[in-house]
């Protein structure tokens, strides 16, 4: 049973988890689609995180974070039995970039096509695969650290990233068959 | 090196996952292998890709929502203010839910604790906080007349800080922390790569040691105060610690 909390679990919550908010609602956002299921999910983290902060043995406190937040997700989405990302949201945030990243309007329409396309595919892909590349491409996670997050063995960290290059590889290829 | 025993260990290398030796052998292998520098190529291409794409940032609305949370809702509670109702309903049976999941005992629960080791908890959770941070200490020295005194310049009383004079335990500094709601005086001490946490908490009534997570969270008499030694170190040099240190 969890105990009465203190200001003190929060206080450690906070000091475990803040440092690494960007990446667990990166991670969270992939996972659930829109930004407001990722605000919520991360949220829902945070809580579970203080409530259980005992459970922080040391050890790597990013890995802990982010494994909370995963569960969280995936509790969420097999309660509501979508398993699949809302590419409209995607597509959403990739007009906010045409309208705000880059300079020069042609480089920027480029960038912002590319990187629409990317993240298009990126939210096609199965979550498994998905989530071991936003950990590992885009947080930059080693790889023990992405298997405790997902708690699996290295070897299928390993087997699930490459599984999911070629996954990517193939689709951007048939997105744009003239650069890759 | 054969071309595809390299082939299989490129997206480790990429990944600087491979040790010195495998990484001289891909790199002594690749300047002879166009197909193994075209994959590289091509992982690299999607790495860059990848990272082309803004990282998605936290948004500054949940950053403050959760830096400003000052307690936690109990499981059920209506909501209040701009979060909605029906979200925590179903956020609770969630928390509750994934409580009693499996994938939650990926991480290891420490035992039940009875309430009155409250306070264990506390020690416990301070501890952690410390090892997590990026340094222990608010104070660095080895020298016990500097530690003293910039304790009593904080919190306006200084604790024993007794220096085993070992190379075994070196003193190396102190840290103010909350235990409780008071804030106290921690002496920290270093054993092999391990961090000894003795915690001057006066006042606070005697209890029995206790194991909690692997660490060991032993009361004491120190100076005549009351103390508490938490570390991970085992217990045969705990025991030689507390001689040092005259805790009885």
């Amino acid at each position: 049973m969890p105990r009465p909390h203190s200001h003190l679990d929060i206080g450690l919550a906070r000091d475990l988890t803040l440092p690494h908010l960007d990446s667990a609602y990166n991670l969270a956002r992939w996972l659930m689609g829109s930004p407001q299921d990722a605000s919520d999910a991360v949220h829902t983290a945070f809580l579970r995180a203080a409530r259980y902060v005992h459970t922080y043995a040391g050890g790597n406190a990013r890995a802990w974070w982010l494994s909370i937040v995963r569960n969280c997700c995936l509790a969420i989405l097999s309660a509501r039995r979508t398993h699949d990302v809302s590419l409209d949201a995607l597509e959403a945030d990739a007009e906010d970039l045409l309208a705000t990243e880059a300079d020069a309007p042609e480089e920027q329409l480029h960038l912002a096509q590319s990187a629409a396309l990317v993240m298009d595919e990126l939210g096609r892909l199965p979550a498994e695969f998905r989530e071991v590349l936003v950990l590992r491409e885009i947080e930059d996670l080693p790889y023990r650290e992405i298997a405790e997050v997902l708690g699996v063995p290295i070897g299928t960290v390993m087997s699930r990233l490459a599984r999911a290059r070629q996954m990517m590889r193939k689709a951007l290829a048939r997105g744009t068959p003239h650069e890759m | 090196m054969k071309c595809d025993a390299a082939r299989q260990q490129l997206a480790s290398y990429l990944d600087g996952e491979l040790d010195r030796a495998a990484v001289d052998e891909i790199e002594a292998h690749l300047p002879t292998c166009a197909g193994c520098r075209a994959e590289l190529a091509a992982l690299e291409q999607l790495r860059n890709a990848l990272r082309a794409a803004p990282r998605l940032r936290a948004p500054a609305q949940l950053r403050r929502r959760l830096a400003q949370m000052d307690e936690l809702p109990r499981l059920g509670a209506p909501a209040h203010g701009a979060w909605r109702a029906g979200w925590w309903a179903m956020a609770a049976s969630l928390l509750l839910g994934l409580a009693l999941g499996a994938g939650f005992m990926t991480w290891r629960v420490g035992a039940p604790v009875a309430e009155g080791h409250l306070l264990a908890r506390d020690l416990l959770a301070s501890h952690l906080r410390a090892l997590a941070a990026s340094s222990p200490l608010d104070v660095i020295s080895e020298d016990r007349h500097t530690v003293k005194p910039w304790f009593a310049g904080k919190i306006g009383e200084s604790p024993p800080v007794i220096d085993p004079k070992s190379e075994e335990f070196p003193l190396l500094g102190g840290r103010i922390d909350y235990v409780g709601e008071r804030r106290t005086a921690v002496v920290v001490y270093g054993h092999r790569k391990h961090i000894i946490d003795v915690y001057m908490t006066p006042g606070l009534t005697d209890s029995d040691g206790l194991q909690l997570q692997g660490y060991a969270l032993t009361p004491c008499r120190l100076a005549g105060q009351q103390a508490w030694i938490v570390s991970d170190i085992d217990a045969d040099s705990l025991r030689r610690f507390s001689g040092l240190i005259g805790c009885g």
